[in-house]
């Protein structure tokens, strides 16, 4: 509806609302470089030295970056089939899209709950696997990283999915069909044609599913206990329980670096690997 | 063709769907257990979990909470993108581009950080642990996934009607409520249900911002798996299931799931 009737100045006073949400948004941006700048004492970078210094806290940033790394990855390679399905089969999108999109919206906590009854010390698969003679003591599935990476990749699939399966639904038919016309046969086709198309899609994937595993907080704390701390634990334990605003705020301001960097390495990778007509 | 591989292909590809709501249904058969825990071959059947939360005025408190903060947010949230992506769209502003990117720069921030973040300016403005606080934080966090279908739907208007409207007297007032608005209607039911949906289950900000007063019934599922996993638990994840499910489905009767898959024709 664009170019009607020139539009009288005034409707910019519909901006107002979201512009005041923005600002919300960006005044607690402000706040948190403010707070981890300055504490009681004035200027300070006493918590970005802390965390320069201590080991432990280097183990926490490195667990952080590398599990949202495997993740990112993990859900990338198990969603690609999921889309690939979906893209393949039109006449049961719709139905096999709420097998995706419900797991995806319903609560993370419950999706979380249900991989430690599942995957606990009394959980599902252990007396499962007990009763039927399999194992004797239970195995060690959660409350350390492998928990993590489970719970993690499982809750994130489905943005890989719908990424993925968004860019599929662009490619045109007549491009696979010419490579099938040409000799090639359809896996000759996927690997040739079909995936060097879906790149981006995949890659919108992992950018999405690596900035949402860096900022986890409550799948690390229940599926990995309290010991194997993530940044995103570490924040919430210095904001509810510690009422630390300074070095949680510090925190975040690195998190937000890492996970950008990870992004920028990210678009690096994608340059390289996807041709730029496709981008 | 290499017909067998594909087949191979199809199957895998299918098991790993079934992955996806592998917990959610573990859940739901755990909430009719009557032992509370879910076993192979499986025990004795029963409602007794749901009779316990739901005579339970700590989950009946919370459900409702969840409730009015996700409806007061979804209608919030639908009106303020609706005002400002239809200011954006008339007056076509240089500056909209960056407009745009800040509006959707939040999906940016890890979610630890945007919680530390909110906390902050919630905490200084005196609404730390209020419901008011967590329908504010909320609204920064919905506003992008409003934002985004009800553009597509505005640009979806043929311009001609407006002109057309405009040449025969309507006043601007009519064009945005009688024209724009009804025209919109796909990309404001995506809205307002996509922003119910997320704000129903929010989890992660939401958990720095509840206090005595006031919590939401994923943050009080939280905190009852880290108490004691007792199978009430299950009971009332179930409900929330229903919820989204529920939600779900009206957005498929009414727009069509396409939204979550098409690409922005922007």
């Amino acid at each position: 509806m664009r170019g009607a009737t020139s539009a009288p100045r005034s409707l910019g006073w519909l901006l107002l609302p979201a512009l005041l949400v923005l600002a919300l948004f960006l005044g607690s941006v402000a706040l948190l470089l403010f707070h981890a700048f300055w504490n009681k004492d004035g200027f300070s970078l006493i918590y970005f030295r802390q965390i320069l210094d201590r080991a432990d806290y280097h183990d926490v940033f490195l667990r952080t970056v590398s599990i949202a790394a495997i993740v990112a990855v993990a859900a990338a390679v198990l969603a690609y089939p999921i889309a690939w399905l979906l893209w393949r089969l039109p006449r049961w999108r719709n139905l096999l899209l709420v097998i995706v999109l419900v797991p995806w919206l319903v609560s993370l906590v419950v999706r979380t709950y249900g991989w430690l009854v599942i995957l606990g010390p009394k959980g599902f698969l252990n007396e499962t696997l007990k009763w039927a003679g399999v194992i004797q003591s239970p195995l060690p599935l959660i409350f350390n990283d492998l928990g993590v990476v489970i719970g993690l990749t499982h809750v994130l699939m489905p943005f890989s999915v719908i990424a993925t399966l968004s860019v599929l639904l662009q490619i045109d038919n007549r491009l696979e069909e010419a490579s099938e016309s040409l000799g090639a046969g359809g896996f000759e086709t996927w690997r040739r044609v079909v995936l060097p198309l879906s790149l981006p899609g995949v890659f919108t994937g992992l950018g999405i599913t690596f900035l949402t595993s860096m900022g986890a907080i409550v799948t690390p704390i229940l599926l990995g206990g309290i010991r194997q701390k993530m940044a995103g634990t570490q924040i919430y334990q210095e904001v509810v329980y510690n009422f630390n605003m300074s070095k949680a705020s510090a925190w975040a301001i690195c998190l937000l670096l890492l996970s950008g960097l990870g992004l920028a390495l990210l678009r690096v990778v994608e340059a390289a690997l996807v041709p730029k007509a496709d981008r | 063709m290499n017909a067998p591989i594909l087949r191979l292909g199809r199957a895998a590809s299918f098991a790993l769907l079934l992955f996806l709501p592998l917990p959610i249904v573990v859940i739901g058969a755990t909430s009719f257990a009557a032992a509370g825990y879910l076993r192979f071959p499986p025990g004795e059947l029963s409602l007794r979990w749901y009779v316990e939360a739901a005579t339970d005025p700590r989950w009946i408190e919370a459900f409702v909470t969840s409730l009015g903060i996700a409806a007061v947010v979804s209608v919030l949230v639908t009106a303020i993108a609706f005002a400002g992506a239809y200011a954006c769209h008339r007056l076509r502003p240089r500056w909209l581009p960056a407009f745009e990117l800040a509006v959707m720069s939040p999906l940016f921030f890890p979610h630890a950080a945007l919680g530390v973040a909110l906390v902050n300016v919630l905490a200084m403005a005196g609404y730390l642990g209020t419901a008011t606080g967590i329908v504010i934080a909320h609204i920064v966090c919905t506003l992008p996934f409003a934002w985004r279908p009800i553009v597509v739907a505005l640009q979806r208007i043929d311009g001609e009607i407006v002109e057309a409207a405009s040449l025969l007297g309507a006043d601007e007032r009519h064009i945005a409520l009688g024209i724009a608005l009804p025209l919109a209607r796909s990309g404001l039911v995506t809205a307002l249900l996509f922003s119910f949906i997320i704000s129903f289950d929010e989890v992660t900000i939401t958990m720095f911002l509840t206090g005595p007063q006031v919590t939401t019934l994923p943050v009080q599922i939280y905190a009852f798996i880290q108490e004691n996993a007792s199978p009430v638990l299950a009971a009332i994840s179930t409900a929330t299931v229903v919820v989204t499910l529920v939600v779900v489905m009206l957005l498929e009767r009414l727009i069509g799931l396409e939204f979550f898959v098409a690409h922005d024709p922007a």
